[in-house]
């Protein structure tokens, strides 16, 4: 029966639980230890096995099953930075506010045999290092990107905000969304062509649906719902509004400014308080 | 036995006949929605049928609907609750341990009952409620910190307060109880944290417990004893939640369970064997709690698969005989129609895309395909844990002999792996994760329980938790997994109706009631509950 129910109520209640017992008895009490500070599973073969399999289950949906990113960071390489343990336990713990990563309930101790096993396969640095003319990038995105991605409320609404993006994406997926975007649409960006009845048709990005009707941003960035029955037909397309920006239209040397560019991107998103 | 269960009925008569409000009998829970100003259990009726006789809202004027009044609990947390219906009054559970009577006229309440629950609780799934049982002038509410509760109708107020195991190791409860005769019977849950399941009754008068069932067969078993490690403690962990309310038959004095899986979830080697009775539904008397017969839908469970759903039980025509049966839309993917007096199966087909078992064989057990055991470096499998369908509600027509059920078309991937046991701490040995080239989509799947075969479908663009109503009108009612609830003409699945709640019903299943004479129907969702009814002006037939 378990992961039913989603845990977000879990998450509320325990936070309005916290809320409700006041903090002012608890905050003259002297901070507990991070956990990670002293974790007893670094280099213990059966924990590395035991955390490997629970980051299989919790973490390479989105970070990979190798932990070298898909979605979310490579975390090999974050880790073979610097980047002390505590603060990724607080990082799992916590999640990242404005990204996808949410945060855990788990036991400490199942995070500490995660962070066991992340440090062994991040203990061969990462061979690629973040290369690129920032300034190049910046330029090449206002050209070529600005009109459908946002950054720092500046910018086009049709793609996603790229305003965390470098918290967010690896480097090999930013690569891989650039050359190829069509192989994986994040949600509320695939692509959809509505056919009214008299023809007309209406290319856009699908923010929701259900059986009677359809809500999307058309490319000339209007939001609106239709009803299904006022359509001729839904077309759901299997390629990205984004254009493929392949070799021919991106040199390798211009792709890499521009995902340095990207990956420079942690700044501080307003909607996120 | 009958002095007592006659004491008890007078008893509720004379303090009816000093407030007027009459109680309920056990007669009335047999005779089900006979009342049309009642809904009294679960299920509707005893058979789990969900079906109910009422005809003034008919695919011809459904699309007329219009809501009556919204109650919002004002709490954290969704409905999960069949409510109660008793001439002009609701009574619902929520989340939190809250539960409300409620005026069925204008969505007021009338009394709320909270419980305050303890902050050192061990769940999986939050604190959801399934609802109410209801005999004479109570009410039976099992909590989440795994008591049993017995309210006065009347105010809310505690009678009698049972306790069915100790929360603090990883017990609860959130199944709505079954009265039969004399008793309150209710089943645990807590099987992600190692606890051992088990099926109860208890003396509605007094709340002592009157027997308990293991769903997790111990070594003193002969039948399911052996079916779990030798030499072994592994059964007094072995999981066996009960989450979704029983059935009844009155003639062979029979109550159905579906259990739980059995624990841990996915590692399989912490567990050799069937793993009896998990995963399974089991026939028990209703008077002793002595296990009648079992059939084992999943042994030897390795994807969450609980087998909580509701065991429908009815009367089909097989080669020409009437058959006593139950109909079951299993998690694992197959709808299976079993003999309802020796267990047998006598048909079993996918109702989903299932590619773990090839299928049911001719001695019940399912024909497994390779490559499906979870481990270490993850197994892909339909469907996911989520299952075929889960603790909604299905519904049957017994006239048309259609069985409606929400399905889910899913697929995961499995992994597993060795989990020290302590007690308290959850317990799964593993987990899953989303196949990234799966496309999941839901669908309300009418099955023909004759042959075990989809007859209709109306797809939804994501899986649904909706449980299912139908009506004697030729109507279903069921919600879609993004705030819909829908009515469908039940013989084709066409789509006559369809209101935006702003949530989806999760578990929850619409109800349907007679008051002042207009027909009602009744939509938890959310953390909200709407009342919907023809216009006063409607021609009615």
């Amino acid at each position: 029966m378990s992961r039913m129910i989603s845990k977000v109520w879990l998450t509320i209640a325990g936070l309005a639980t916290c809320l409700a017992a006041g903090g002012a008895a608890r905050a003259q009490e002297p901070p507990a230890p991070n956990p990670a500070k002293n974790n007893p599973h670094l280099g213990n073969k059966e924990s590395i096995r035991s955390g490997m399999a629970m980051y299989r289950v919790r973490c390479a949906d989105c970070h990979g099953l190798d932990a070298k990113g898909y979605r979310g960071p490579d975390l090999t390489a974050l880790l073979a930075g610097d980047y002390p343990d505590e603060r990724l336990f607080n990082t799992i713990r916590k999640g990242v506010p404005g990204t996808d990563m949410p945060g855990s309930q788990s036991a400490d101790d199942e995070l500490l045999l995660i962070i066991s096993y992340l440090r062994d396969v991040s203990a061969v640095p990462a061979t690629e290092a973040v290369t690129g003319n920032v300034q190049n990038g910046a330029r090449l995105f206002a050209a070529q990107c600005a009109s459908c991605h946002r950054v720092a409320g500046r910018g086009g609404r049709l793609g996603p905000d790229l305003t965390r993006i470098g918290n967010a994406r690896s480097r090999a997926a930013l690569v891989r969304e650039i050359r190829t975007p069509s192989e994986w649409m994040a949600p509320n960006y695939e692509t959809v062509t509505l056919v009214l009845k008299d023809g007309q048709r209406i290319r856009g990005t699908k923010k929701n649906e259900d059986a009677f009707s359809i809500q999307i941003m058309d490319t000339r960035e209007r939001i609106q719902g239709y009803l299904k029955p006022d359509l001729k037909e839904v077309i759901y397309e299997k390629e990205s509004l984004m254009p493929v920006f392949g070799p021919s239209r991106l040199t390798d040397g211009d792709l890499n400014d521009l995902v340095g560019y990207l990956s420079s991107l942690r700044g501080s998103d307003v909607s996120v308080r | 036995m009958r002095a007592l269960l006659l004491a008890i009925v007078f008893g509720s008569v004379a303090l009816a006949a000093q407030t007027g409000t009459p109680p309920v009998t056990p007669q009335d829970l047999t005779d089900g929605l006979k009342d049309p100003g009642k809904w009294l259990l679960n299920g509707g009726d005893y058979n789990g049928h969900r079906h109910s006789p009422l005809t003034q809202i008919t695919p011809s004027n459904v699309g007329q609907l219009t809501a009556q009044w919204t109650f919002q609990t004002g709490t954290l947390g969704n409905f999960q609750t069949t409510p109660i219906v008793i001439d002009g009054v609701i009574y619902a559970t929520g989340f939190g341990g809250n539960a409300w009577a409620i005026d069925a006229r204008s969505g007021r309440t009338i009394w709320r009952y909270r419980r305050t629950l303890p902050e050192d609780m061990h769940l999986c799934c939050g604190t959801p409620n399934r609802g109410f049982a209801a005999l004479g002038d109570r009410l039976f509410l099992a909590t989440a910190d795994a008591h049993l509760l017995a309210l006065d109708m009347k105010t809310g107020g505690i009678i009698w307060d049972a306790e069915l195991a100790d929360y603090k190791v990883g017990y609860s409860a959130t199944v709505a109880p079954l009265a039969v005769k004399d008793k309150i019977i209710v089943g645990i849950a807590g099987a992600e944290f190692g606890i051992r399941g088990f099926i109860d009754a208890y003396d509605a008068q007094t709340g002592k417990r009157a027997w308990r069932f293991y769903t997790v067969a111990g070594p003193e078993d002969p039948v399911g004893g052996k079916s779990w490690p030798p030499n072994s403690d592994a059964y007094a962990r072995g999981g066996g939640s009960i989450w979704v309310t029983g059935t009844y038959d009155p003639q062979q004095n029979l109550v159905f369970y579906g259990t739980g899986n059995p624990g841990p979830d996915y590692y399989s080697n912490a567990r050799e064997g069937d793993n009896l009775y998990t995963t399974s539904v089991v026939a028990l008397d209703a008077d002793t709690g002595q296990r009648k017969w079992h059939y084992q839908f999943t042994p030897h469970d390795v994807h969450d698969w609980d087998s909580t759903q509701v065991p429908v039980l009815g009367e089909l025509p097989i080669n020409g005989q009437t058959r006593k049966v139950v109909m079951f839309a299993n998690r694992n993917g197959f709808f299976y129609t079993i003999d309802r007096v020796t267990g047998k199966v006598i048909v079993a087909k996918p109702f989903v895309e299932t590619t773990w078992a090839k299928e049911i064989g001719p001695d019940g057990r399912p024909v497994l395909l390779p490559g499906h055991l979870p481990d270490e470096e993850g197994t892909k499998t339909c469907p996911d844990l989520g299952g075929g369908t889960n603790f909604m509600s299905p519904s049957y027509d017994p006239t048309s002999r259609l069985f409606f059920v929400t399905a889910r078309e899913t697929c995961a991937v499995y992994f597993a792996f060795d989990q020290k046991f302590k007690p308290g701490e959850q317990w799964e040995s593993g987990g899953t994760s989303r196949p990234r080239d799966q496309k999941n989509f839901g669908a309300l799947r009418a099955i023909d329980p004759v042959t075990a075969t989809v007859k209709w479908e109306f797809r939804y663009p994501t899986v649904s938790s909706s449980g299912v109503l139908t009506t004697a009108s030729g109507l279903v009612f069921a919600g879609d997994g993004t705030g819909n609830i829908m009515a469908f003409e039940s013989r084709t699945g066409r789509s006559l109706w369809h209101y935006q709640l702003g949530a989806s019903m999760s578990s929850t299943a619409g109800t349907t009631y007679m008051l002042d004479g207009r027909q009602y129907l009744l939509v938890p969702a959310g953390s909200m509950m709407t009342a919907f009814a023809l216009p006063r002006n409607v021609s009615q037939p």
